[in-house]
């Protein structure tokens, strides 16, 4: 049985790096909401994240995570053409045609980061983001301290912007059900726009955050797509806050695992858990709802 | 007149069927290799077209059956040496079975949410696949025994290829297509005229899953070793999908149009080998803006009013 | 009724125009070969480098005018295509260039899982296939070969490296060892059985040995638990991500054994590249190095950094040494006939860049593994002595 410290560190950093997710999570649960579109280039939006902070470091030197939000406002910009040219034009369609244009524009980024960035695991290297900070027995890395902390003002701040403004109004109505949003008046165009920006932007900075604190490579999105899904289930879809929670369950869940059963688990675990709660927590989501 | 259509489609199937089944003896190999991914890839796609285009359930659960269709074929040619169309046969009752298996947690949630369950179900196989020792873990399993020869292995393909054509014939030309679109169009209201939509969408998804396994099958079988990132890969899924809305989803001819538009395209583009990728991406991308019904459904308009397959 | 049927004729003739545009490429007085590799896809680092390899020498030898065949001179094409680090595609690539392209032999992909994918293809086919990046103890496992070769080395030898590395040194370490491992096939082999027997071999406890799925991201409980035990020694078999990924969260938590060891992932210079000085100290096996005695070593290294602009790897070499001992046993079979060409591999004896090459009875040729450390963004042989080209850094800093 491993000692306190390490069950201590262990569900600590769970919970920190869920906090993590939770905001890479929110990126896709309110485009999902909103659109209905189960972004497949969500990951490759967070990898795009990654190479921006990583060369915004290199040819500035200036550390990404200060000017989080500028780069933030930038990705979110590169978003509005990719709704405006190719996702406004397919709204009237069935879902796949969007999810498989999504499904396209990651395809062809992912071969373009190849091709520009070469195939190499990069990082985005900081001093702080390899510092323990550590009290008694209990470790845990400085840099998923100061992720956690990003990512929850990040959600406050969507939260209060979802829930305390006329766009978080707009949103919610178009979310609900577009038509009837449209007849009271509602841009519900302009709605999914920004919406699809400030998903993108969730990716892209958590993109930076995983840049610092772990690894990428232009393949790397796969694996946070499916985890934010996960999130985004347990969360529900559309709860902000929710988001957050989800995020945070499944990391201590998935450190739990990885701590019993082995690192190898953690992503079964979190795979066994979505669908569980996907088959006993139906009536929780839009599910109950006809589309 | 349906009764009628239906004989019609046999015929031509079976016709196409006994002329295809001769071609070992007058094409190369290399149209042979051709024409088996193509077999290979319209049983997928047929199969996801009457999920999606004909029931509306949009799965993105492909790689699923083709890796569990791998892994069982693999598991009975090794340890049984069972003969292949019996493989075949088990093959499809597992995909049969662990669909109704996870049926009654996926068919309860609507939309989206199903679209998500289907992908999270792929990566969840994918991923006790790769932990479990027992099934070769990451490294996978070989074949023990040399697959048969590349002849043989085309009629094995053509031959689940003509199960499948059979099996959508029925579905769009017999009483079956009633009912299948009422499920589609309105579930609720589909209930109320005493059709059980759940009945209807496990039959759909059992009978593409059995299809989809038999293909993953004969697949494993003719590259005579799997892993589990290669059969449970979400390439299968993606590629079935794009093939289909290449063609246009729902159409009868969709699938066809759509696999070999794909198989094509990649057999020019494999001597760019650092953009293919890319521009395939680019191609789907102005495809799915610019014909939306696919191929076919550009066709169709071009030339004659529509006809979709579960049109009376 | 006559809607279907023009519709399929027209799509069967779409499809045979399609597959007739495709064919009839190659001209007759060339040789073809043909390669499938990871260009796309997880594993496009090895690929691009392997890519360099193949091309490279076949460039050489139609500089010189070609192979003979038959008494005249023949220029070699090689067709590569990409297989996006997909097996499936290895196989339905290599099936392509067989029956399409009519390629006389095959060059292989990389790593187990699309080496193999490719040379059973070209087995069923009978025709010869040689490759690298197949560790041999993997390759042999799958089936008795007849057309396909590997040149790469041999597990063990890579398993045994550190322990007799860090025997040589004479340095000093509680001797308690944990070994962290992927899943994969040489993952299981060096982590379940090879490590832990020459653990006992050479007097170390092994406290750990933890087990992780190949693209694994998380190793908080592994590295706190190895921590928790106080082991001296680490012995990681991990692929680049993950291994970047565990050399960060080791310095996170504060973590620092006094010998790290990390197979396969901390060999390529990205590694050192992601994490600038924390990669200091870390060591792994290798294979092959430009200041290595055979012929032409530096200069294939300064060839590749003057053409790509790009520091060069080890993967640059196993790939030129296969691809020339294939162009080598064409010409001495003087035919492009697959019996006779694999007969000429077969009598393969000659020292190339990565060292002598000699097929075992089970088609095999072993390459020597050194033991390598990274010392301010380069790696530095510290074993065996005799090829030695700096000092162990000990302890890791």
């Amino acid at each position: 049985m491993p000692d306190f410290g390490t069950v201590a560190s262990a569900i600590i950093s769970g919970l920190l790096l869920g906090g993590m997710m939770g905001l890479i999570a929110l990126g896709l649960s309110i485009v999902l909401g909103v659109m209905r579109l189960v972004n497949l280039a969500h990951g490759v939006f967070l990898v795009m994240g990654a190479y921006a902070g990583l060369y915004f470091l290199k040819y500035t030197g200036i550390d990404p995570l200060l000017a989080l939000p500028l780069l933030a406002l930038g990705i979110a910009a590169l978003a509005l053409p990719l709704y405006r040219y190719l996702l406004a034009p397919l709204a009237h369609r069935g879902p796949e045609a969007q999810l498989m244009t999504m499904f396209a524009v990651a395809i062809i980024l992912q071969n373009l980061f190849v091709f520009t960035f070469s195939a190499d695991t990069r990082s985005i290297e900081r001093s702080y983001a390899t510092l323990p900070l550590s009290l008694g027995t209990v470790t845990v890395p400085l840099i998923y301290v100061i992720g956690f902390a990003i990512a929850v003002a990040l959600i406050l701040a969507i939260h209060g912007l979802i829930a305390h403004t006329g766009f978080g109004r707009d949103l919610r109505a178009s979310a609900a059900d577009p038509a009837a949003a449209a007849t009271l008046g509602v841009n519900v165009q302009r709605v999914q726009m920004l919406t699809f920006a400030l998903g993108t932007a969730c990716a892209g900075v958590g993109g930076i955050l995983i840049g610092v604190a772990f690894q990428f490579s232009p393949s790397s999105g796969g694996a946070y797509l499916l985890n934010s899904l996960a999130i985004v289930v347990l969360g529900g879809l559309g709860n902000v806050l929710g988001t957050l929670a989800g995020g945070m369950i499944l990391g201590l869940l998935q450190s739990l695992g990885g701590l019993t059963l082995g690192d190898g688990y953690r992503d079964i675990v979190g795979m066994a858990l979505f669908l569980l709660v996907l088959v006993f927590r139906p009536e929780g989501f839009l599910a109950a709802r006809r589309a | 007149m349906k009764q009628h259509r239906l004989i019609g489609d046999v015929g031509i199937l079976a016709g196409g069927f006994a002329l295809l089944w001769f071609a070992p003896s007058f094409a190369s190999d290399y149209a042979l290799q051709i024409s088996f991914r193509v077999m290979i890839y319209l049983t997928l796609a047929e199969s996801w077209n009457l999920l999606t285009g004909s029931v509306g359930l949009v799965s993105l659960g492909t790689a699923s059956f083709v890796g569990l269709g791998s892994y069982v074929a693999f598991g009975l040619a090794n340890h049984f040496g069972t003969p292949l169309p019996v493989i075949l046969m088990i093959c499809a009752l597992a995909g049969a079975l662990l669909a109704t298996v996870v049926s009654p947690a996926l068919f309860r949630l609507r939309g989206v949410y199903f679209t998500v369950g289907t992908l999270a179900l792929a990566a969840l196989l994918q991923l006790l696949m790769v932990n479990l020792p027992t099934f070769g873990g990451a490294s996978g399993i070989f074949l023990k025994h040399d697959p048969p020869p590349l002849p043989s292995l085309y009629h094995y393909a053509l031959s689940v290829a003509l199960v499948t054509a059979l099996a959508m014939a029925i579905c769009a030309r017999t009483r079956i297509s009633v009912i299948i679109r009422a499920v589609r169009d309105d579930e609720d209201a589909a209930a109320q005229m005493g059709v059980r939509p759940y009945r209807v969408k496990l039959g759909a998804f059992a009978l593409a899953s059995a299809l989809i396994a038999m293909a993953g099958a004969v697949q494993a079988i003719n590259l005579g070793a799997i892993e589990p990132y290669g059969t449970f890969g979400l390439q299968w899924t993606i590629d079935t999908l794009s093939m289909v809305i290449i063609g246009g989803i729902g159409w009868r001819l969709g699938p066809l149009a759509g696999v070999l538009f794909v198989v094509a395209l990649g057999e020019m583009l494999a001597n760019y080998p650092e953009a293919h990728i890319a521009i395939t991406g680019v191609i789907l991308i102005v495809l799915i803006r610019f014909a939306p019904s696919g191929i076919v459904g550009l066709l169709t308009r071009l030339f004659t009013r529509p006809r979709r397959l579960s049109s009376p | 009724m006559r809607k279907l049927h023009k519709s399929l004729q027209a799509g069967v003739l779409v499809a045979a125009g399609a597959l007739t545009l495709g064919q009839g490429l190659a001209k007759a007085d060339e040789i073809v070969i043909g390669a499938s590799l990871p260009l796309s896809g997880p594993l496009a680092g090895f690929g691009s480098f392997q890519q360099w390899g193949y091309k490279h020498a076949v460039e050489e030898v139609n500089k010189a005018g070609g192979i003979a065949i038959d008494g005249k001179k023949e220029m070699v094409k090689l067709i590569i295509r990409d297989d996006q680090t997909n097996p499936n595609l290895t196989a339905s690539n290599t099936q392509t260039l067989l029956s399409r392209d009519h390629v006389v032999a095959m060059l292989g992909s990389c790593t187990p899982a699309l080496v193999n994918a490719g040379a059973l293809v070209a087995e069923r086919a009978k025709k010869p296939i040689v490759t690298g990046c197949d560790p041999l103890q993997v390759f042999t496992s799958v089936r008795k070969w007849k057309y396909a070769w590997d040149i790469f080395f041999s597990v063990p030898d890579l398993t045994v490296a550190p322990f007799k590395m860090l025997a040589s040194a004479g340095v000093t370490t509680n001797k308690k060892l944990a070994i962290w491992h992927d899943n994969g096939p040489d993952g299981q082999a060096n982590g379940k059985k090879l490590w832990p027997a020459f653990a006992k071999k050479f007097g170390y406890a092994v406290v750990q040995d933890a087990e992780f799925p190949i693209n694994n991201a998380q190793f908080t409980s592994i590295i706190s638990e190895a921590k928790a035990k106080g082991a001296d020694v680490v012995l990681v078999d991990a692929v680049t991500p993950p291994a970047v990924a565990i050399r960060k969260q080791m310095a996170s938590e504060g973590y620092s054994p006094k010998v790290l060891d990390i197979e396969k992932g901390a060999e390529p210079v990205q590694f050192a590249q992601a994490l600038g000085k924390l990669a200091d100290g870390v060591l792994v096996g290798g294979y092959w190095d430009p200041t290595f005695p055979y012929p032409g070593a530096a200069k294939l290294a300064k060839d590749f950094e003057a053409e790509t602009k790009l520091t060069s790897s080890q993967h640059i070499a196993d790939s030129y040494a296969a691809a020339q001992v294939l162009l080598d046993a064409i010409a001495a079979a003087g035919s492009t006939n697959a019996d006779k060409i694999n007969a000429a591999i077969a009598k393969t004896n000659k020292t190339y860049v990565v060292g002598p090459i000699k097929f075992a009875a089970d088609h095999t040729s072993t390459l020597p593994i050194v033991s390598e450390q990274w010392q301010g963004g380069k790696t530095v042989i510290v074993w065996p002595k005799k090829a030695a080209t700096g000092k162990l850094l000990f302890p890791m800093p």
